[in-house]
């Protein structure tokens, strides 16, 4: 890498994006390139800032929530969660149990088609296109048992503060059992042993990327990535909120630090969330569904932080409110925004073709980190 | 019970920490109480500290020091006091769920204060988002310049006062 | 005001032409190049469930000098646009743009008195073929918004039209 950085007048830059196939939406790259050698990565954000913060201070609490969704629309329940989360928390709303399960049940399903999604368009770009023939197989399931409760295919809007809008009934019941069943099944035999085993993924993901503990910590990285190199924070596990603590799951963590670790960690999580999902239907309880909440939301003047785990790690919300009807000021810290900015440090002295595998095992979901 | 006892420990060594950065500028007008614990069920947080904005970069130290990742930056516009506030998150790695929040306030006129970045690289994209927003200006930022709006805009959207 | 029929070539060959004209309307090429939330129905429309290649249109490409159509699928902002009207100008003819969902259409959920940064629409932009309205739009949509390309190209339908119950 040394010999590469000792001609920098034979530089060139490469502009990757903002469209481009690899890089999962509108993000833009912009490379300085050395032959193959990448000397210098710089992401370039914005391309698809659609003002989410500013749309909070305009309307009521709850004619946000549409809104959420559509910023992580591959794990839109978990932001739903969060801003619930928040707006409950400054509100001092209680949720019955019933729907705290439900919340669960479902923000896991979620996470497992964000997974599988993550799975099929991380080696599609590495060049392999009969994955994502599986992947969504499997994804149009859980898909279908999303859209029995909560009408929408994709942006969800299910959760309410204080609950959630619609019961689940007994065929969503067995039909995630019956998915949970298909899915193990099939994690071993198809996923792993066609792809995870496979040698042409293993050369092009072993000891390629490696961010260490260190720079997980300074650059603020949290999800599978800091997972990934060692650092043992969900939290769903460290800072519980809804029924978590009364779940037993793991907490998939691999030292490597390499694009290797991050895919494993994620891989693991499928079937941790597989595990959370069948206990919480185990243990679903009968009851109410809402909590009694007034029409017309007011918390009263303060601020509040709310964090959740979604599929790409730790999503925050800062809420301050004034006393009004309206969020005075909601700031949406989103994971991947600070899991990208350590993309330049990392890349840096890469071949390209490693730093676009790098980019993939990230899982970026563009209009996230925009917002 | 051993964890619990850590965060206690934390929590005290910090607010003396915190306490002792207030020693070093005796005689100027501090505002106090300057270091608030906080109720996590509630607030989702556990330590609140009132900065002045020079003493940012060596609050931040402290909690370089006892291994705290920087979660976020907030920007608010307090238009009725003419006023701007930050929030910066911190979240500590070895006992998560530990947070501490730094807090400073500043005159919505030629709004500057010293930049994170030397400490935190996760600080740089976050000032520039309250720079792209705001427009407050984050003194040796390597790199001040919009991120999220096209680099011609003119205007910074999240100030109370804005209308498009 | 009467306007004067431009032909579509200098040369015309009427029968050749609805000819090449059913070729292009069941090999419609679109180009890969999904921008937010549409995205996602866009690539699970090219999945194994909906299987877009029934009706020719599986053939997605990265380059804008090999597609035939695009299909802007998400919200455009005032940075992007740029981008995407330099990708449509770089299409060959003839070429065809689809819309898909809200934002496409006209901004969608953003079209707001305090926006400040999106777009209110790809056909401010240029010509749009087909809407698909939704938010996002299913699969099922996405696929009757290509057979109506197809009708608008061809001039007639080749599949049998689901009424509305």
């Amino acid at each position: 890498m040394n010999l590469a950085r000792q001609h920098y007048e034979e530089t060139f830059v490469l502009n990757l994006g903002p469209q481009h196939p690899a890089t999962h939406g509108v993000l833009r790259v912009k490379v300085t390139m050395d032959g193959e050698y990448v000397i210098k990565a710089e992401p370039v954000l914005g391309y698809i800032h659609r003002m989410h913060e500013k749309i909070a201070e305009q309307g009521s609490f709850a004619q946000f929530m549409p809104y959420t969704a559509r910023m992580d629309y591959l794990h839109a329940l978990a932001f739903n969660h969060g801003y619930c989360l928040a707006v409950e928390r400054a509100a001092g709303i209680e949720v019955p149990e019933r729907a705290e399960y439900i919340r669960v049940i479902t923000v896991e399903l979620n996470r497992v088609a964000s997974h599988l999604l993550w799975w099929a368009a991380f080696l599609l770009d590495l060049g392999g296109f009969t994955p994502l023939l599986y992947a969504f197989d499997d994804r149009e399931k859980v898909v279908d048992l999303l859209e029995r409760v909560t009408g929408s295919r994709l942006t969800y809007c299910y959760f309410r503060f204080g609950g959630v809008c619609h019961d689940v009934d007994e065929e969503f019941i067995t039909g995630t059992r019956a998915f949970i069943e298909r899915l193990r099944k099939r994690l071993p035999t198809m996923y792993h042993s066609l792809v995870t085993g496979n040698i042409i993924l293993i050369k092009r993901i072993k000891d390629i990327g490696f961010i260490s503990r260190e720079q997980c910590r300074r650059y603020g990285a949290s999800g599978p990535v800091a997972r990934g190199s060692g650092i043992d924070f969900d939290v769903r596990r460290h800072e519980p909120y809804s029924v978590y603590p009364e779940l037993e799951f793991d907490v998939p963590v691999y030292p490597e630090g390499d694009s290797m670790a991050r895919y494993m960690v994620r891989m693991d999580e499928i079937e941790q969330s597989l595990r959370i999902i069948e206990q919480a239907l185990d243990k679903l309880p009968d009851g109410p569904i809402m909590a009694k909440v007034p029409r017309n939301l007011k918390p009263e003047a303060g601020s509040c932080y709310a964090a959740v785990e979604t599929a790409r790690g730790s999503l925050g919300h800062r809420l301050i409110c004034d006393g009004g009807a309206k969020p005075y000021r909601l700031k949406l810290r989103s994971p991947t925004f600070s899991n990208l900015s350590l993309y330049g440090e990392v890349a840096e002295g890469m071949m390209i073709a490693d730093a676009l595998a790098f980019l993939g095992s990230l899982d970026l979901v563009i209009p996230e980190i925009d917002r | 019970m051993e964890h619990i006892q850590d965060i206690q420990e934390l929590q005290a060594s910090l607010i003396s920490l915190f306490s002792a950065l207030d020693d070093e500028a005796a005689g100027e007008n501090v505002t106090s109480p300057a270091t608030i614990s906080l109720d996590h069920v509630r607030s989702g947080a556990n330590l609140e500290r009132l900065c002045r904005p020079e003493q940012l970069p060596a609050a931040a130290g402290i909690l370089d020091d006892q291994s705290f990742m920087l979660e976020s930056i907030t920007g608010v516009d307090r238009l009725e006091q003419q006023e701007f506030e930050l929030w910066y998150d911190f979240i500590h790695t070895g006992i998560p769920g530990y947070r501490v929040v730094l807090r400073c306030t500043l005159p919505r006129e030629e709004a500057e204060l010293p930049s994170l970045c030397a400490l935190y690289p996760a600080a740089n994209w976050h000032e520039r988002e309250v720079f792209d927003f705001f427009g407050i200006r984050f003194a040796d930022h390597p790199d001040l310049t919009r991120i999220l709006l096209p680099e011609d805009a003119d205007f910074y959207p999240l100030r109370k006062d804005y209308t498009p | 005001m009467d306007r004067e029929a431009v032909p579509a070539s200098l040369v015309q060959f009427a029968s050749l032409d609805s000819l090449i004209n059913l070729a292009r309307a069941n090999s419609l090429w679109p180009m890969t190049f999904g921008l937010a939330c549409c995205a996602i129905e866009m690539m699970c429309t090219g999945g194994s469930r909906y299987d877009i290649s029934r009706f020719g249109a599986e053939v997605f490409r990265p380059s804008p000098r090999q597609s035939d159509v695009m299909i802007v699928a998400g919200t455009i902002n005032k940075k992007l646009e740029l981008a995407v009207k330099t990708l449509y100008d770089q299409m060959p003819e003839p070429k065809w743009v689809i819309a898909m969902g809200n934002c496409a259409i006209s901004g969608g959920p953003f079209k707001l008195p305090c926006n400040y940064n999106v777009v209110e629409g790809a056909d401010q932009l240029f010509p749009v073929d087909v809407y698909i309205p939704g938010c996002p739009p299913r699969p099922e949509a996405l696929l009757e918004g290509i057979l109506a390309l197809e009708e608008k190209i061809t001039g007639t339908r080749r599949w049998p039209r689901v009424e509305p119950l």
